[in-house]
């Protein structure tokens, strides 16, 4: 089941700089949101703050209605997955990687789960003994949305998950994205991609100078 | 005393050593002449007055007065732990926290050797606490300057993934595991190397020191044994107390990492 994640007024000042100034969204659930902004902006610093691995200095984040700071970090963080830009893997094989989060828990990912989760995010078996390392930037950014669902995630935070990549591995992922919002998960991405934040589907937001405004 | 004097001008004849090299630093043009001569002359300083301390320290021997020698070593070494390092928190924030971490694996390692291993008659007995205390101190110093100067830089260089571990819901302690790991082995790697090649490379100081004064070689190498081990414990308190401060400095209470510097 879903949850809406929501930021009320949030406010964070770096070095005298204020990077977001007021910023306030809502994320239903099952809602896709696509935020756009030139960089500089503040988007990426929003999308760490939702996530909660960033505190801002004023404002609250919300999930399902609860402040995000009276619910304990890991758990916050396995209902809200969040994804950099480019994503880091973890030393040894893809089925390693995929199977971080529960480990971290002190569970393990069973074979089969580990097979659902790799063509989900539209690789195939054979990845999974691969040294997650070597991967190419696309396999790299499917393994991290894979290792990130075995969390099995109410909300998909993703920072600028196609700038890393090429035109068609770039529309790839949002193909997927939007895949995977079909199935209920609320998916927020963060990208200076016009073409991309479209192709998402769903209420398309502008960052500027650290403000947000829906975009008709 | 069965030992051979030293005498003044046999003492100012070694500085010939420094002179080699500060010859050779000349030849190659590593300029470190000045640093040579003013590191020859300090540290002689330095030794030459504590020995004078020492010595009022024996003739003098009070609670009160081993305590606050005691307590200017540890402050030294915490001094030196904290210095410069890159990339990490302030020194103000570091040296306190490097005292407590000297000062744990210190005691650690000193409190039991004295009431069971080496009684100590009275228990301030200077002739044993300060030169055995200032062994630990300085393994500890050592211990606590690597693991900070490591632990911030591994943490930075690393910060990706340690992020993306606490994206996937870990706890600090679990995503800094790894840098943790890889600081701590390194920091008890020297003290394990002198583990084993102690008697095949080097004769410890305190080993040929007692021997030249005197001492049956089978007392002084076993006192020898005993401050190995201290070492060891030292070296492994002082280093797990360091990695917890810098872990506390690294995370806010909401699990959030913060490079500082």
């Amino acid at each position: 089941m879903s949850s809406k994640l929501e930021a009320r007024e949030l406010v964070l000042v770096r070095e005298g700089r204020t990077i977001l100034d007021g910023v306030s969204i809502l994320v239903r659930p099952g809602e896709g949101v696509a935020i756009q902004g030139p960089s500089g902006s503040g988007k990426s610093t929003l999308a760490r703050v939702l996530s909660s691995l960033l505190a801002p200095d004023s404002g609250a984040v919300l999930l399902g209605g609860r402040d995000a700071r009276e619910i304990p970090p890991a758990q916050f963080r396995t209902r809200v997955a969040f994804l950099a830009q480019q994503p880091a893997m973890f030393e040894g094989t893809v089925l390693g990687n995929l199977g971080t989060g529960p480990q971290l828990r002190g569970e393990s990912l069973g074979k089969a789960q580990a097979h659902e989760l790799v063509r989900a995010v539209g690789l195939d078996e054979s990845i999974l003994p691969r040294e997650a390392r070597t991967l190419s930037g696309g396999e790299r950014q499917r393994v991290a949305l894979a290792r990130a669902l075995a969390n099995a995630p109410e909300v998909l935070l993703l920072d600028e998950p196609t700038a890393a990549l090429d035109p068609d591995a770039g529309e790839r992922v949002v193909a997927l994205l939007r895949d995977l919002r079909a199935r209920g998960l609320s998916v927020v991405m963060v990208t200076h991609v016009d073409a991309h934040a479209r192709a998402l589907g769903g209420t398309l937001y502008r960052c500027e100078r650290g403000r947000l405004a829906v975009e008709a | 005393m069965s030992y051979a004097h030293i005498s003044l001008p046999r003492l100012l004849l070694s500085l010939g050593l420094i002179a080699v090299a500060i010859g050779l630093s000349r030849r190659s043009r590593l300029g470190l002449e000045r640093a040579l001569l003013w590191g020859a002359l300090r540290g002689a300083a330095q030794l030459i007055a504590i020995g004078y301390v020492l010595l009022l320290l024996f003739n003098h021997e009070h609670p009160a007065w081993v305590a606050l020698l005691l307590a200017v070593m540890l402050i030294t070494a915490a001094a030196t732990a904290a210095r410069r390092v890159e990339h990490g928190p302030p020194r103000r924030l570091l040296f306190p926290r490097a005292i407590a971490a000297i000062g744990a694996g210190t005691l650690v390692a000193v409190v039991p050797v004295f009431a069971a291993v080496v009684p100590l008659h009275p228990w301030y007995e200077a002739h044993y606490l300060i030169p055995i205390s200032g062994m630990m101190l300085s393994n500890a110093m050592n211990v606590v300057a690597l693991v900070f100067e490591r632990i911030f830089a591994s943490a930075r260089s690393e910060a990706d993934q340690i992020e993306a571990l606490l994206a996937l819901g870990a706890t600090p302690r679990q995503a800094l595991e790894r840098q943790v790991r890889a600081t701590l082995r390194a920091a008890m790697l020297p003290t394990i190397n002198g583990l084993l090649t102690v008697g095949l490379v080097a004769l410890p100081g305190m080993m040929t020191g007692q021997i030249v004064s005197g001492t049956a070689p089978e007392q002084a190498v076993r006192y020898q044994i005993v401050i190995l081990y201290q070492l060891v414990a030292v070296a492994a308190v002082a280093g797990l107390v360091a990695v917890a401060f810098a872990r506390r400095l690294l995370f806010t209470s909401r699990a959030q990492l913060v490079l500082p510097g």
